[in-house]
């Protein structure tokens, strides 16, 4: 009976490590604050009318960055925890705790963090921040009101939720998380090494996300596709738009692969299936096989927005359009051609034949070419131009240099004969990073700090920017330049001690500086937001277009309203906005009546629902899985046979609307023109500024109490 | 119909099921690729039958065909009804869907049939991995006609409610391309895995 | 219009009956066998496709389906790299390594070497390093007593090649995956020593080249 309910789940599966603990109050501290703090703001109905239900994309957007910007910081700290591990792992220094012999972390435990690390960084803060970019800029960009399908929109972003959730889970039920790394190679991943839930964890959170992740981009792209502006032809669609449409038109065609490869690896541990077992005819390379195919174009699904990002910034802040427009997309396209034809590079020492591992080095080599294309246009583009050195084109020339030393390294890793004496030293890591960083969250942190002031109506502070810019870029060099040189000296990946005779040491040690560097920057990166916010008025975004942007996103006010345009505009060419602006030519107001969706709650219902299945077979409570199928099915048909999904908005009151939304703006206006004697804030006055604030406070309460 | 004549509102409705009918499109080949996995492991380990019985030992011909003339005759009828629903003619719409809905459900039951007849002989998804691919590749598309029974059983009491309106339609011709869709599966199963077995 | 639905239905009805039953027929009565029937049928399955497609579907018949088709055509490429890139690749692997030396090697390369206090049989880390050198058709020494996870280095002084090769001359074997390897003059090869137990090696031209190795487990980790 007991086993019916609560499936494995007894007493041993809640904390009782230090690391569990620790966990699991952090989150439930953190969960109370949020409760009380909302509670007595009163705040509730505001929290679930306005935004958890939305499905304004934008807000949507928003939601993605804020999850996905805790998920940065748990996943950072993951980082940070290994690099201690490993300038602490040497032979010769004495272990700490006693329960291993080396470093402060035990082997499993140091393996379980860089098992999640990857997860997250991938899966919950590159996905996240990916898609609250497209989610947020698309629809702007494109001219359109909203995303093909909102509801589908949030049920996404929910499913993401619901895999956040699951990934952290093991904190509080189990105290284990998967040991085989990010991508659970068989036969690690089976019952015979992996008897506990930490696989099975991995598998859902996985699992939920992906179906989530699916849903997103098929929705983009019916709205890339569907729902332009008039007249804009394909070949008028601004390059962060053409970025996030390969990228999703790959996202649709591997998630599914995915999908299907992480049931069969559940059907071998939940049902005794065969798929990638070692006994009774299975195959663990097959497994290896499915997820690389998926796993693989995964990076470039992460990658090609953020090259869309760097065009767009490259042309802004040279202040000239996009060096041959056409080179640009053919590169993208041609990245997002070749993903799938690569895949096999990740196992070259496999066994496979001379012929086969020359083919996908050979097709492996030629991404570069498409890529270099890529470059050359940004290059291009900047020269000639005037550049204006703003944070959002630091970090451009950040990628620039990062990434082509990331690529260099790819093109070593690429010759099989190479392949054969790295593929499992740090130089692979190190190379992956100089990618994913370099590339994928350089392009997430210029794309915020580009945007920001359409996000939230004013501009980021520059002075700290800058300094926090600094800081990941020095951070990043002795972290991982080291790695890629202690690759070469033949250290594997993965390591959790080493002999001190190696001389690696002084190598680790510098990387857990550069770790520091960076968590330094990362911090930096918070104060800029808060400062930002402290000087909203100074910082005020007044026409909609502070950096003197290009494309359609620009010609609406920051942030925009709901229904984005109250007149969809008509497009000639690719840069119809700038022309427009430049001939004093823009649109005057006019209104049409405008569609719009209403907030649904189902998809969190849904992501809810998932997670119990998710949360019902790690524990093999089978009633709840079965319920909440059940759930799910019956949310799904209300939602689907409900035909009042939408309302109109006429035409007075959108004009209504924008008279109030006018008005906000003069007051703003006026604050901002008497704001802007302020000198933008430093790191010092943003100290001074939280220590009067906080002095101001004990004063009140001291007063209050006399 | 005049592109002028049509209302605002018209138009945009128009545009909506447009993009609807793509967007499932879209997800039917998304449904296709997680298949072609399944498929691709069945190619791959079907022979890893060690030392159990071969596909050629198990799988009944005339059971499949069966199987495959039950849903192709499904699939027409579905196509029939489409037309109906089409012409606005509630009845035969519900008539064909109807037939449909019976023909599905007992392609369910001679798949289920044989299922359990491997069973009850040893011949269990743990056995070796050439069953788990066959019963999970089978079983999928098993559950996917499941839950398209689910969809056009819903969608017909709806539709005895409600009448014919046009959402209940667009929802009619999204579940007769979805119906369309699995009869194509099915007949890479049926040739790839029973009349395979045998080549 | 109506009226040419019905009839399309109808003649992908009775095509999808034919396309059905002749695949059937094939194979009952054995007309063809082996790969020829198995592509004989595919390529019906595939015709029987493209009907239901036309007449069931009635893609290609719409005034903006461009897109549709774009994402059907795409969609059965990605297909066919899937499940043929799958068979080939999978093949190709089996063909050059045996299951259990792939497993060794899969493990390894995952650099885990332990999941839930279990060794998986991966070298975490890299400790002390043992030399043979290959002279004047000799291996000296010609016996070597590792721990686990030691590398033991081939250095070739000779100026022809020799190709090292596991097992003794009679019954080859490998070791952590490696069968064989080319040893050149100046290029000394690498090995790990992550199997533990005795192992041979030899010249597989000139025998008299011949060693052993003995890789024991020291316990206390890796």
């Amino acid at each position: 009976m007991r086993h019916f309910w609560l499936g494995k789940l007894d007493s041993h599966a809640l904390p009782h490590a230090w690391f569990t603990i620790g966990g699991t109050a952090v989150f439930l501290l953190a969960a109370l604050i949020t409760v009380i703090i909302i509670t007595r703001m009163k705040r509730w109905k505001w929290l679930w009318n306005e935004w958890l239900t939305s499905v304004d994309p934008k807000k949507i957007g928003i939601m993605y960055f804020i999850v996905g910007g805790v998920m940065l910081l748990r996943g950072g700290l993951d980082a940070l925890m290994m690099w201690l591990q490993q300038a602490l792992g040497a032979s010769n220094m004495p272990g700490i705790g006693g329960e291993a012999a080396h470093g402060y972390l035990s082997s499993e435990h140091f393996q379980q963090i860089f098992t999640a690390h990857g997860n997250i960084m991938v899966f919950f803060v590159a996905m996240a921040f990916i898609f609250g970019l497209i989610n947020y800029i698309v629809p702007l960009q494109i001219g359109a009101r909203d995303l093909a399908s909102p509801f589908m929109n949030t049920l996404g972003f929910w499913l993401y939720v619901g895999g956040v959730l699951m990934v952290n889970m093991f904190f509080m039920f189990g105290g284990e998380y998967a040991a085989t790394g990010w991508l659970a190679i068989a036969p690690l991943s089976g019952k015979v090494f992996s008897p506990g839930v930490g696989v099975d964890y991995w598998i859902w959170s996985l699992q939920i996300s992906g179906v989530g992740s699916t849903l997103g981009a098929l929705n983009f792209i019916l709205t890339i596709l569907k729902m332009r502006a008039p007249g804009m032809t394909l070949s008028k669609m601004p390059l962060f738009t053409w970025g996030s449409l390969f990228s999703m038109l790959m996202a649709v065609t591997v998630f599914p692969l995915l999908t299907a490869t992480l049931f069969l690896s559940f059907f071998d541990r939940y049902l005794g299936t065969h798929f990638f077992t070692m006994t009774a005819g299975g195959d663990p390379m097959m497994y290896t096989n499915l997820i690389w195919m998926w796993g693989h174009p995964e990076v470039y699904i992460l990658m090609l927005p953020a090259f869309g990002v760097f065009s767009e910034v490259v042309a802004t802040f040279s202040r000239k359009p996009i060096a041959s427009y056409k080179s640009n997309v053919i590169g993208m396209a041609g990245v997002s051609f070749m993903a799938l034809s690569v895949w096999l590079h990740h196992f070259f020492t496999m066994g496979a034949s001379t012929d086969v591992n020359a083919f996908f080095g050979l097709m492996t080599l030629i991404v570069a070419i498409p890529t270099a294309v890529l470059f050359f246009t940004w290059i291009a583009t900047m020269r000639g131009g005037m550049i204006r050195f703003e944070t959002p084109m630091l970090w451009f020339l950040g990628f620039v240099a990062i990434f082509a030393v990331g690529g260099l390294s790819g093109l070593i890793l690429a010759f099989p004969p190479a392949d054969f004496q790295l593929h499992n030293s740090l130089f692979l890591v190190a190379h992956f990073h100089f990618n994913v960083i370099g590339g994928v969250l350089f392009g997430i942190f210029c794309g915020i700090n580009y945007w920001f002031s359409k996000f939230t109506g004013f501009k980021l502070n520059q002075r700290i920017g800058r300094q926090a810019f600094w800081c990941w870029i020095l951070g990043f060099c002795l972290s991982f330049i080291p790695m890629l040189i202690l690759g070469l000296m033949g250290a594997t990946r993965r390591l959790d001690h080493y002999d001190a005779s190696t001389g690696w040491q002084p190598f680790f040690v510098l990387m857990l500086i550069g770790g520091i560097v960076i968590a330094i920057g990362t911090v930096l990166q918070l104060v800029q937001i808060f400062a930002s916010v402290i000087q909203r008025h100074r910082l005020y975004d007044a026409t909609g277009d502070p950096w003197d942007g290009r494309s359609l996103e620009w010609g609406t006010t920051s942030p925009p309203p709901s229904y984005n345009f109250t007149v969809i505009p008509t497009v000639t060419s690719f840069d119809t906005f700038w022309e427009a602006k430049k001939n004093h030519a823009l649109p005057g107001p006019a209104y049409e009546d405008i569609v719009i969706p209403k907030n649904t709650a189902a998809g969190i219902y849904i992501a809810l629902f998932a997670f119990l299945l998710g949360f019902g077979f790690v524990w093999e409570m089978n009633w709840l899985a079965v319920v909440s199928i059940i759930g799910i099915i019956v949310v799904l048909i209300t939602r689907g046979y409900n035909e009042h999904s939408e309302y109109i908005l006429t035409a007075a009151e959108v004009e209504k609307n924008e008279e109030k939304r006018a008005e906000l703006h003069k007051k703003r206006l006026e604050q901002h023109k008497a704001a802007l004697h302020e000198e933008e804030m430093g790191l010092v006055d943003f100290m001074r500024y939280m220590l009067k604030l906080g002095m101001n406070y004990i004063r009140q309460k001291r007063r209050k109490r006399t | 119909m005049n592109e002028q004549a049509l209302t605002h509102h018209e138009r945009l409705e128009a545009a909506a099921n447009d993009r609807v009918k793509f967007g499932f499109w879209i997800y039917l080949m998304t449904d296709l690729l997680m298949f072609s996995v399944l498929f691709a492991c069945y190619a791959v380990l079907h022979g890893n039958h060690v030392g159990s019985p071969a596909g050629r030992e198990l799988f009944s011909l005339p059971l499949a065909l069966k199987e495959t003339l039950i849903l192709l005759t499904s699939s027409f009828t579905c196509g029939i009804a489409m037309v109906a629903a089409r012409r606005g003619n509630k009845n035969m719409t519900l008539f064909w869907f109807a037939i449909t809905f019976i023909l599905g459900l007992l392609f369910l039951k001679f798949e289920l049939t044989e299922f359990r007849q491997f069973i009850l002989e040893g011949h269990t998804l743990k056995t070796n991995a050439f069953l788990s691919s066959f019963f999970v590749l089978v079983g999928t598309h098993g559950l996917h006609i499941t839950s398209g029974l689910l969809w056009m059983g819903t969608t017909m009491i709806f539709v005895m409610k409600r009448g014919l309106n046009s959402a209940l339609v667009r929802k009619l011709s999204l579940l007769s391309l979805f119906w369309h869709f699995l009869d194509i599966v099915w007949i890479f199963i049926f040739t790839i895995v029973y009349l395979g077995a045998f080549a | 219009m109506k009226h040419g639905q019905t009839k399309s239905y109808v003649i992908g009805f009775i095509l999808s009956l034919i396309f059905t039953l002749v695949p059937y027929y094939l194979v009952q009565h054995k007309v063809a066998v082996g790969r020829n029937l198995l592509v004989a049928i595919l390529g019906l399955a595939v015709v029987q496709l493209i009907i239901q497609v036309v007449y069931f579907l009635h893609l290609g018949r719409k005034p903006t389906p461009r897109w549709e088709i774009g994402f059907l055509l795409s969609t059965i490429s990605i297909i066919l790299v899937v499940t043929a890139g799958s068979l080939v690749i999978i093949h190709n692997l089996h063909s050059n390594m045996s299951i259990p030396d792939q497993e060794k090697t899969l493990v390894n390369s995952e650099a885990i070497y332990q999941v839930n206090g279990k060794l998986t049989g991966a070298c975490q880390m890299i400790r002390a390093n043992h030399q043979v050198i290959i002279k004047n058709n000799t291996a000296s020494p010609r016996y070597v007593s590792a721990d686990k996870c030691d590398t033991l280095t081939f250095v070739n002084q000779d100026s022809q090649r020799h190709t090292i090769t596991f097992g003794t001359h009679t019954t080859h074997s490998s070791y952590a995956g490696v069968s064989e390897f080319e040893l050149r003059q100046g290029k000394p090869e690498t090995i790990t020593l992550s199997e533990t137990g005795g192992f041979n090696y030899h010249d597989h031209q000139r025998p008299s080249i011949a060693g052993s190795f003995l890789v024991l487990y020291n316990g206390q980790g890796q």
